[in-house]
């Protein structure tokens, strides 16, 4: 049921991509990338996605491509790619060896972060900090992995199919926003707020959220009791929330 | 005199007991998410009573009520008529190891009334007629695709439903194929694509979709899609659940001229009493007799009482003409009050059903703040379904809706002054 191409774009957009969020929000990622030089790593993955993370003054960004980077880490297939998020496959440069102190023990380091924050220790989530930025993360790869699903995987894509052009406003209410922008049916994640939706679903708080990802509460069971509001282009949301069904699969 | 707005605070609080033991407090099409209850606060989740065109919800809120169940109030809640029929029916039997005879004098009704039927059978939802005719297609023609027009809702059986709802297989939909509403060419060039393998095309009289404005047959489409299928030996399925009576008693493919090889009715049926039924042409008797299809309480004898009367009724108090009149009265009035306060209400689909769509922002997002703002007045409408007209409604409850729908705009006019 999971499609390891649609898998490879979220493990690199969506689960590497949330690099970018955790420098930004978890302190020990930036202590991690303090009075460090700049330096990109490209990833390229035969029949699959390719993408710069680029890290420079304790700010990390991620680019489509993999053309100018220091460290280049190529991959066969998609699968290779699986493996190394999933832990099974130990990457080789094909460029950049100069670099692989910082792939081994700074890069090494901030992924171990971030799966700290994604898949956290429940004694950790009692932390009010840890808990907000682990959750604002969670939204920030689901709000991305939702755009992969729509444009790559079979079924996601059947929903997409049935999305309006437009833009829904996926935020949690006092808490981080994005926006997920729907164009000729194909599907774009902004981790930002959106400035003008066509359909909105929001949740009404930051525990909600977490229960909601964590699948402990049903979405339309949350709508009933008002824990999220939707409101706008309706049919969009119901074809996201189908989508939304298949991220857990995929981030399971 | 301003209008008392409505609130619904023990609809909430039983709405929270609900949840408790019920999967989402309340699932389906009557339940808040799936109704597109926006936002759910406006709206009653639970009845206490009803009566006629009314019901009224457990906060004492009293409600002109346009969803009529969803389709099956035709006549008005409790009519005398259909609940006399009941109760004699009940004093006697209902649901026996033999079944009564009731059921012989419905299917012969059902001949007699429906234009296109020569014979009857029955179940309880509309969903289990319409399975009954895809099975039915299957088993007479031997092939296996089933030609949807897109936007469709057939029931919530696996092969109706979408690969990318929960619980569905892509097997189980893998032999659906999917065309425009009103694109014949689209249909024929389907048909082409798959000689000899389409089972059946099953279609509403008209598309009643969500989110969009529902659309009429083109001048001649059903005429074409008829013998389209005639010649191709494709079963045609007319899905009848929704529409059926309210604009035909004798079925609304003769409404719009045709005459379906299948044709399924459950709504209107008999008044909110639950019976089904799937009527169909003589040569796909023996098909349909074949069939390992039947439920517990298919043959009760009291939902039969129910319908026979329900539809004698409909029959004394014409009652199509009866939803034309108030609804065009209706639907003229709401369209007015809209113009009065400057916005663009679009009403499309039959009178009998009509469907509402405030065209002034592509998110539907003023569209849900008015039907908000009515039902808190106490008209009970949704934001994104087809609604449903009535015999017992009154010319005062169109007259008092049409206020409720004009003050309604002028407070959706002052919540946004930026409309200016």
């Amino acid at each position: 049921m999971i499609d390891q191409k649609t898998l490879a774009y979220i493990n690199l957009y969506g689960v590497l991509g949330t690099l970018e969020n955790l420098c930004e929000l978890a302190p020990e990622a930036q202590s991690i990338l303090t009075n460090k030089k700049p330096i990109s790593i490209g990833f390229d993955v035969k029949g699959g996605p390719s993408a710069t993370i680029t890290f420079n003054n304790g700010r990390c960004r991620m680019e489509q491509g993999c053309a100018k980077c220091d460290v280049k880490l190529p991959f066969s297939s998609c699968e290779k790619f699986n493996g190394l998020i999933d832990g099974t496959v130990t990457p080789i440069p094909s460029k950049g060896f100069l670099h692989i102190k910082f792939l081994l023990n700074d890069f090494t380091k901030l992924t171990d972060l971030l799966n700290k924050y994604m898949r956290p220790d429940p004694a950790d989530l009692e932390d009010p900090d840890f808990f907000r930025i682990s959750t604002s993360l969670m939204l920030y790869t689901i709000t991305v992995a939702i755009a992969q699903i729509g444009n790559n995987d079979e079924i996601g894509k059947f929903s997409a199919d049935h999305m309006v052009d437009g833009e829904i406003a996926f935020s949690i209410k006092d808490g981080p926003s994005s926006t997920i922008r729907v164009k000729n049916h194909r599907l774009l994640g902004i981790k930002k707020p959106c400035e003008s939706p066509r359909a909105i679903m929001e949740f009404s708080s930051i525990q909600l959220a977490r229960d909601l990802f964590d699948g402990k509460v049903n979405a339309i069971a949350c709508v009933g009791s008002g824990d999220i509001v939707m409101r706008g282009m309706i049919s969009m949301l119901d074809n996201l929330n189908r989508i939304l069904d298949r991220v857990a699969l995929y981030l399971a | 005199m301003s209008m008392k707005i409505n609130t619904h605070a023990k609809s909430a609080e039983l709405f929270q007991r609900a949840a408790k033991v019920i999967p989402s407090g309340l699932y389906g099409h009557q339940g808040p998410a799936e109704g597109c209850c926006i936002p759910v606060s406006a709206y009653p989740l639970f009845s206490q009573k009803a009566q006629g065109s009314y019901f009224w919800d457990v906060d004492g809120n009293k409600y002109i009520d346009y969803m009529c169940a969803y389709g099956p109030n035709v006549l008005g809640y409790n009519d005398p008529d259909v609940d006399a029929a009941v109760m004699e029916q009940m004093k006697i039997e209902n649901c026996v190891t033999a079944p009564s005879t009731k059921i012989i004098e419905f299917a012969e009704l059902m001949v007699d009334t429906v234009a296109s039927a020569d014979w009857a059978f029955f179940a309880k939802n509309g969903g289990d007629t319409t399975t009954a005719a895809i099975m039915t297609a299957r088993a007479a023609t031997h092939k296996k695709k089933i030609i949807f027009v897109n936007g469709y809702y057939h029931g919530v059986a696996p092969w109706c439903q979408k690969i990318d709802y929960p619980g569905v297989l892509p097997e189980d939909v893998k032999n659906n194929l999917y065309v425009d509403w009103n694109d014949f060419e689209g249909l024929k060039k389907v048909v082409e694509e798959n000689e000899g393998e389409i089972a059946a095309f099953i279609s509403t009289p008209y598309m009643h979709g969500n989110f969009v404005d529902n659309i009429l047959p083109a001048e001649g489409y059903w005429k074409k899609v008829r013998d389209l299928c005639t010649e191709k030996g494709i079963v045609l399925i007319i899905d009848d659940v929704r529409c059926g009576f309210r604009l035909d008693l004798a079925g609304s493919d003769h409404f719009y001229g045709i005459e379906a090889d299948l044709i399924c009715f459950c709504k209107a049926l008999a008044n909110g009493w639950n019976v089904s039924a799937l009527c169909g042409k003589d040569w796909l008797k023996s098909s349909i007799s074949g069939l390992s299809y039947t439920g517990s309480y298919w043959m009760s004898a009291v939902p039969f009482a129910a319908a026979i009367a329900c539809i004698n009724k409909m029959k004394e108090i014409d009652l199509p003409k009866i939803c034309l009149e108030k609804g065009t009265m209706l639907t003229d009035g709401l369209k007015a009050a809209a113009a009065n306060n400057g916005f663009n209400l679009s009403v499309t689909g039959e009178p009998a059903l009509f469907y509402l769509m405030l065209k002034d922002d592509d998110s539907l997002m003023l569209h849900q703040e008015w039907i908000a703002e009515v039902v808190k007045r106490g008209v009970y409408m949704t934001n994104h379904h087809n609604h449903f007209i009535n015999a017992s409604l009154t010319d005062e409850d169109v007259k008092h809706t049409i206020e409720v729908a004009e003050d309604a705009f002028k407070a959706v006019r002052k919540n946004h002054p930026e409309l200016g």
